[in-house]
């Protein structure tokens, strides 16, 4: 038998019972959908996760004070600790194994004015490699360079939205701004950046945007600190030429710092890819349940086909009777009534899949949580509900096949 | 010879015991015979007919086709005789309520494999030839009980089958009608085909030129038919 004949067959058989069809489908719709939406929410949370984690750069381990109180930090400095210094830097980039770029960084939240408009604004005292180690890039002007570092110039590099608050329409390279009493030429200014909209470690959430970063030599030199206990830096950013040693060069670099702070625990150490790496394995539980509640759908889906298809050889008992006296074989029947079921799922998983990619939609339209649907999702939901089509319909089928052609054709 | 049939038995079983319904029966019928097989119920002339039609298969005994042993056959090989060899026609019709007159014609063809252009030449010929070429696209429901009759019989003829086996053909039909579908088996059988026609009316039977009486699950006479009713 011709398989076009099948198809033809199934799907009009799918048209002549049009609401029971729907209503065989609806769990293939569900299950389907589910799945699409529950990977494309998985897959949006990745993304969003390996996006933020790139922004720390993957390949970095940050060194950052440890935020005490005045009490603790009287203490902390009783016990010799001098707090994070550029010194550490120097030691670390000396002693680690692989260091590809080191930098150092201090902070200070301040005003930023310029002509009537003032920003709050976390001023950061950076050096010059500072920009090869982070993601950053830069929209208009230039960074700060080794010259500006040397030479302690008065310049500094506006986040964009300092500079969008300041200047509109006006060109901010060469403008003046004030910070505390100090006058800066403005010489680049930073493309936008994704707010840092999650805690970590010590790295606390902040408005990337609102960012002015000053050469680390001018910072130390012309700004006073809120807290004279305060630390010489509050960051040590470390590149690693290889991610797979990560572990190991923290583990040297808390080594150094420990001795360095007379074994204070003012200091922390973040590892964004190994972060990254964590949360990735704790999603992975997560998406293993989803998929089960999916999978759970399907199946119930499924055996809603079976039920119908036994329903639907019951009732066709004399047309298989009919079929097998003209000459149909039992794998005729059989493939028949298989092509019928795998017929209601397939295009219970089409519905699926746009029911799936609208939801998504809906999902990131109406809600702040990011989806993304992977190819490889759809296809994997379609080819489910194949799977559950052929295996869930083969025994309702077989049922049909094994029918005795002199009983079924005078079945009443 | 067509069918030779050697010491056929049938029996059920019912629960534990076996009930049997063909003794044992010896029958041969030449190609292009006519044959009628007549008897009341449970006179086994329905299982009978099953067994020749391939739908059933003896308990014991042989029946030959065309020299070939069918009780040797696996299911496949029987869908395939009943395909090729056996032209059904039975009481009830027994069309396919959702095709067409010819969807329903082209029926055997698909199971033997016919590509769809020819599938549809030779059920319009045998719709042709059974008078119904004015109604091709009408659905059953929509043809009166001769013209459902007349489907089945193109149906049964589309394959060119060594047998046309009808099972109470004008059972179900009003007596004009069912004059109508015996002169169509008539011509049928002028035309060379051979016919096997089962009915417990005698005046049905009088229209075959053989007739073979069941009584019992055996077969009580079998003579040929010395007035030939025409219609």
């Amino acid at each position: 038998m011709q398989y076009g004949e099948n198809i033809r067959l199934a799907l009009q058989g799918l048209v002549d019972h049009k609401f029971r069809s729907f209503l065989t489908m609806l769990g293939i719709i569900f299950g389907v959908a589910s799945v699409i939406t529950m990977l494309s929410i998985g897959e949006g949370a990745k993304r969003e996760a390996i996006a933020k984690y790139q922004d720390l750069g993957v390949n970095n381990i940050i060194v950052r004070e440890k935020s005490l109180s005045d009490e603790e930090l009287e203490e902390v400095r009783a016990r010799f600790s001098q707090g994070l210094s550029i010194q550490d830097a120097h030691v670390i980039q000396e002693i680690v194994p692989g260091v590809e770029r080191i930098a150092s960084q201090a902070e200070k939240s301040t005003e930023v004015r310029y002509d009537d408009k003032s920003v709050k604004s976390t001023i950061i005292g950076i050096t010059p490699d500072f920009l090869g180690l982070m993601n950053y890039k830069v929209q208009q002007g230039n960074f700060i360079s080794e010259k500006h570092y040397n030479e302690r110039l008065k310049v500094c590099v506006l986040g964009a939205g300092v500079a969008a608050t300041f200047f509109k329409g006006e060109d901010p390279i060469g403008k003046l701004v004030k910070i505390d009493d100090q006058w800066l030429e403005v010489i680049g200014v930073l493309a936008s950046k994704s707010l840092f909209t999650e805690t970590v470690g010590e790295l606390a959430a902040r408005d990337l945007n609102r960012d002015v970063y000053v050469p680390l030599s001018l910072f130390l030199n012309r700004f006073t600190r809120d807290n004279i206990l305060s630390s010489e830096i509050q960051q040590i950013t470390v590149q690693i030429n290889n991610s797979d040693r990560l572990i190991e060069a923290s583990r040297i670099i808390d080594e150094i710092l420990k001795r360095h702070h007379f074994n204070n625990d003012d200091y922390s150490i973040v590892i964004p890819y190994e972060l990254l790496k964590q949360e990735e394995k704790e999603r992975q539980i997560y998406n293993i349940l989803l998929g089960a509640i999916a999978a759970i759908s399907l199946l119930v889906g499924g055996i809603g086909i079976m039920n119908i298809m036994l329903a639907t050889v019951m009732e066709r008992t004399r047309e298989i009777g009919i079929r097998r006296s003209v000459g149909a074989r039992k794998i005729d029947i059989m493939s028949q009534f298989v092509t019928e079921s795998v017929a209601i799922s397939i295009t219970g998983g089409l519905i699926g899949v746009l029911i799936g990619i609208m939801l998504s939609l809906v999902v990131t339209l109406f809600t702040d949580i990011t989806t993304f649907i992977k190819p490889y999702s759809v296809f994997i939901a379609f080819s489910f509900s194949v799977i559950v089509g052929v295996s869930f319909g083969y025994l309702p089928a077989k049922n049909a096949a094994n029918l005795k052609p002199v009983d079924s054709i005078r079945y009443e | 010879m067509l069918i030779e049939i050697k010491e056929l038995k049938k029996s059920y079983s019912l629960g534990e015991s076996e009930i049997p319904v063909i003794h044992g029966i010896d029958l041969n019928i030449e190609k292009n015979e006519y044959v009628a097989i007549m008897g009341p119920s449970g006179s086994g002339k329905s299982t009978l007919m099953n067994i020749l039609g391939c739908l059933d298969t003896a308990s014991s005994g042989h029946y030959y086709l065309n020299n070939i042993d069918v009780s040797t056959l696996d299911d496949d090989a029987l869908s395939l005789t009943r395909n090729r060899e056996i032209g059904f026609i039975f009481q009830n019709f027994n069309l396919l309520p959702r095709l067409n007159a010819i969807q329903n014609v082209e029926l055997p063809l698909i199971y033997t494999g016919i590509p769809a252009v020819e599938r549809r030449e030779r059920a319009l010929k045998s719709l042709e030839r059974v008078g119904l070429s004015d109604r091709l696209y009408h659905k059953p429901s929509e043809l009166s009980g001769g013209q459902r009759q007349r489907v089945a019989i193109a149906r049964a003829l589309v394959t060119n089958p060594g047998i046309l086996l009808a099972d109470e053909p004008t059972g179900a039909l009003d007596s004009k009608t069912g004059i109508e579908i015996m002169r169509l088996f008539e011509e049928l059988h002028k035309e060379g085909n051979t016919i096997i026609l089962i009915t417990h009316e005698q005046e049905i039977a009088d229209y075959a030129h053989r007739n073979i009486y069941l009584k019992d699950g055996m077969i009580h006479s079998d003579k040929l038919n010395q007035r030939i009713r025409m219609c």
